[in-house]
């Protein structure tokens, strides 16, 4: 069939401007499904099956909505193994021009440091203006891998983004982020990474031709540690600085359910138990 | 973006800007259900290409369904020996209920230990739609899921070329559609191919899936099951679905049993209290709970089930498009047997071939789908339908004596000719049969009742 379909829009329409944006995206396991093994204390990754992280369906249409807004490209990215193309084709169905894999031996058992690393080199590789991301993943939680894409390539970071205004005249992109207490809203030159503050954007479902073509026809562009410059020594479980100490599963603390009535009795209370001195 | 150049180095194929599949697919199946998946397989089997669109998050994932599947035409067209089934039917019990006597038959023929085990499973559609789904995108289907089909693309000449979905851009062109969309056929209705079902030809589904957490045994100890024997339980009269006309359901899977009720919408609606609670009072049946001690429901659905039988059948060709399964009202439910998956395999099979012959020929036109009508009329399916119509009606005249005073009758006579005194047992004898005289009308009553079904057996 792959041969059968057609493309309504010529690739000459093709024009240099607006901005080339980057999406970068993880497929983890489902966390309606992974559970706790009570034995170990580990996660039982195993038997739950792989999906797109959910905040980086926020991160997808802010990265469209900015395309909307002032032309150009999206192209998502993710670092996996060939597998992870499940995500990169729900990320064209939703309206990506492009997407790219990041795959290579080399990069097994990275930890966020080298992560971060091949992500930036591979965002700079595809010529971003901004590189968008999700929050975090809802496998690992660390919030780490956006603002170390900006801090490998010198470029500014906006984080925990629930909006975002492009000023092309500018050549800067505007942001409201969550601060505690309320909002600020700060612009940043481009190049700029900003991580979107999970569920403040409202993902757009994908075009039915475009869903078909991203599931039967569309094949990513595979990058390898060597298409972006990088060396293998720098990647992968052994540039990985992180340690795990152990894991353990923590009973919860029965409470003691107790009421008092006045902000003086609280205190009585507390300086009883010693908890505060008087 | 300057990395083109590496792409093509690459061998990669550029990507489309604004990819469009009007016309790419031959034939475009609405729903992954067995008579879809059935139709999709037979197509792509004669090379044509085939878009399957399914509405659920995979095929299966929003099938409500007893659970017995019949096998003899699925298992010519794919290979089976993989297909995920629960346990094969070695037991058929039937049984009569009244507010508290249960009068049973069981049959358990040594053959059916046998394969192909009287072609009869028990599945959990959940798994085993994906499972026949995956058999027509392996023989080289398409399929696109969590996508509904909301409409039919029509040509100006009425012919049907395609069909509308809930997606952006949610429009698609092909020569044939497949109508196999199931009993709601919201689609069909929509698009004037067949009228909405008149409410005493519908049955309401209820089914719960139901497991046992304690112990792994308490199936086949429970249902006097050997290894993967399974049993199906079947349930009439009051008890059962209290005043309504319809049945219940016990069914084994291989961890689960499979509990539900299939009756008159009619009745459903009218005085009947609502499903959940008709299926709830089955449930505490004082012969049905302990066959359910301990257990928890997994699942819950509910769904509708054509039962017009023969006559309600709609036209199953049009211009561009064809009607299988239960969109075409093919099940057979008549209180002894409930069969729909073989129906839904055997038409979607005869749809998808009259489609690729007619592709052959390069026609759209309805005439050229012939052979489908033709061949399905002489198959079981309509054959069976026929034979059956009658039945639904006589046992709506008798509903009160089928449903209620015969239950009671039996079980009253059971009783009266098992009697435990200091009667002669000719006495006992004799009150039994004067019992169930006195409910079907004496020895003419009795002969008459025989005579009014004697079809049943004919
Ligand atoms: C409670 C109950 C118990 C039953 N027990 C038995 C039994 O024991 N044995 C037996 O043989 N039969 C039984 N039947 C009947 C049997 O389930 C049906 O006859 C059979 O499932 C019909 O298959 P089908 O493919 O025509 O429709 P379905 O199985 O209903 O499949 C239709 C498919 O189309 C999809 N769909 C619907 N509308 C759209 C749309 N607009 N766009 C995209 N997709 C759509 C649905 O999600 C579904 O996947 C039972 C039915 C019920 C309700």
């Amino acid at each position: 069939m792959s041969d059968t379909a057609t493309d309504r829009e010529s690739s000459a329409a093709e024009s240099d401007d607006g901005w080339t944006v980057v999406v970068g995206v993880k497929q983890v396991p489902d966390s309606d499904e992974v559970g706790i093994d009570p034995d170990t204390g580990r996660l039982d990754r195993a038997n739950a099956p792989a999906v797109l992280n959910a905040p980086d369906r926020d991160a997808l249409e802010a990265a469209l909505s900015i395309r909307d807004a002032v032309g150009g490209t999206v192209t998502a990215v993710t670092m996996g193994p060939p597998t992870a193309t499940d995500v990169l084709e729900e990320a064209v169905a939703m309206g990506c021009d492009d997407a790219a894999l990041v795959t290579d031996r080399a990069f097994a058992g990275s930890d966020t440091w080298p992560t971060s690393y091949a992500l930036a080199e591979a965002v700079d590789h595809l010529g971003a203006d901004v590189a968008v991301c999700g929050e975090e993943t809802t496998d690992s939680s660390t919030g780490q891998v956006p603002p170390g894409i900006a801090a490998h390539n010198g470029w500014a970071q906006l984080t925990y983004v629930e909006d975002v205004d492009p000023l092309p005249e500018e050549g800067r992109l505007a942001a409201r982020r969550d601060v505690e207490g309320g909002h600020e809203r700060i612009a940043a030159d481009l190049p700029v990474v900003v991580a979107v503050a999970y569920g403040e954007f409202e993902p757009r479902p994908a075009g039915l031709h475009r869903k078909l073509y991203a599931e039967t026809d569309f094949e990513p562009l595979e990058l390898t540690a060597d298409d972006l410059g990088i060396d293998a020594d720098d990647v992968g479980m052994d540039a990985s600085p992180t340690q795990v100490g152990g894991m353990e599963t923590v009973d919860p603390v029965d409470r003691e359910k107790e009421t008092v009535e006045t902000p003086a009795e609280l205190l009585d209370a507390l300086s009883d138990e010693g908890v505060i001195a008087r | 973006m300057t990395d083109d150049a590496d792409a093509d180095a690459k061998g990669r194929r550029e990507p489309m800007r604004d990819p469009s599949y009007d016309g790419a697919f031959d034939a475009i199946v609405v729903g992954a259900g067995l008579a879809g998946s059935a139709a999709a397989v037979t197509m792509a089997d004669e090379g044509l290409d085939v878009l399957v669109i399914e509405r659920g998050r995979y095929p299966g994932a929003k099938n409500v369904f007893g659970g017995v599947l019949y096998t003899p035409t699925l298992r010519e067209l794919v290979d089976v020996t993989s297909a995920p089934v629960e346990r094969y039917v070695a037991e058929k019990r039937f049984s009569m209920l009244s507010d508290d006597d249960e009068t049973a038959v069981s049959l358990r023929p040594g053959e059916w230990h046998d394969p192909p085990h009287n072609d009869s499973y028990t599945v959990l559609r959940g798994e085993f739609d994906r499972w026949f789904a995956e058999q027509a995108v392996d023989a080289g289907a398409v399929l696109l899921t969590e996508t509904t089909v909301t409409g039919l693309v029509r040509e100006d000449d009425g012919r049907i070329a395609g069909v509308e979905t809930d997606r952006p851009d949610g429009t698609i062109t092909a020569d044939y559609v497949v109508l196999a969309e199931g009993g709601n056929s919201l689609v069909s209705e929509g698009a004037d191919l067949r009228k909405p079902e008149r409410a005493e030809n519908v049955a309401v589904g209820v089914k719960e899936v139901l497991e046992f957490p304690e112990r792994d045994e308490v199936i086949r100890d429970r249902f006097r099951l050997s290894n993967d024997a399974g049993a199906s339980y079947h349930y009439f009269g009051e008890g059962a679905v209290g005043d309504a006309v319809g049945g219940g359901f016990i069914y084994t899977n291989e961890d689960t049993v499979s509990v539900g009720l299939a009756y008159r919408i009619s009745d459903a609606a009218g005085s009947q209290p609502k499903p959940e609670q008709t299926l709830n009072a089955f449930k505490s049946h004082p012969s049905v709970a302990p066959l359910l001690r301990g257990a928890r429901t997994v699942e819950y659905g509910a769904k509708t089930i054509p039962e017009g039988g023969s006559e309600s059948i709609p036209k199953l060709v049009h211009d561009g498009a064809v009607v299988v399964g239960d969109a075409a009202g093919l099940v057979l439910n008549n209180g002894v047997h409930l069969e729909g998956t073989n129906m839904a395999v055997e038409s979607g099979h005869l749809g998808g071939e009259a489609i690729a012959e007619a592709a052959e020929r390069g026609r759209t036109d309805e005439a050229a789908f012939k052979s489908y009508p033709e061949r399905l009329e002489a198959s079981f399916v309509v054959q069976n339908l026929e034979r059956y119509g009658w039945l639904m009606e006589r046992v709506e005249a008798d509903r009160d004596l089928i449903f209620e005073e015969l239950p009671h009758a039996l079980a009253d006579a059971g009783a009266e000719y098992f009697r435990m005194d200091r009667e002669p047992k000719e006495k006992h004898a004799e009150e039994a049969r004067e019992r169930l005289f006195e409910t079907v009308g004496g020895l003419r009553g009795a002969a008459k009742l025989a005579y009014r079904y004697r079809e049943v057996l004919r």
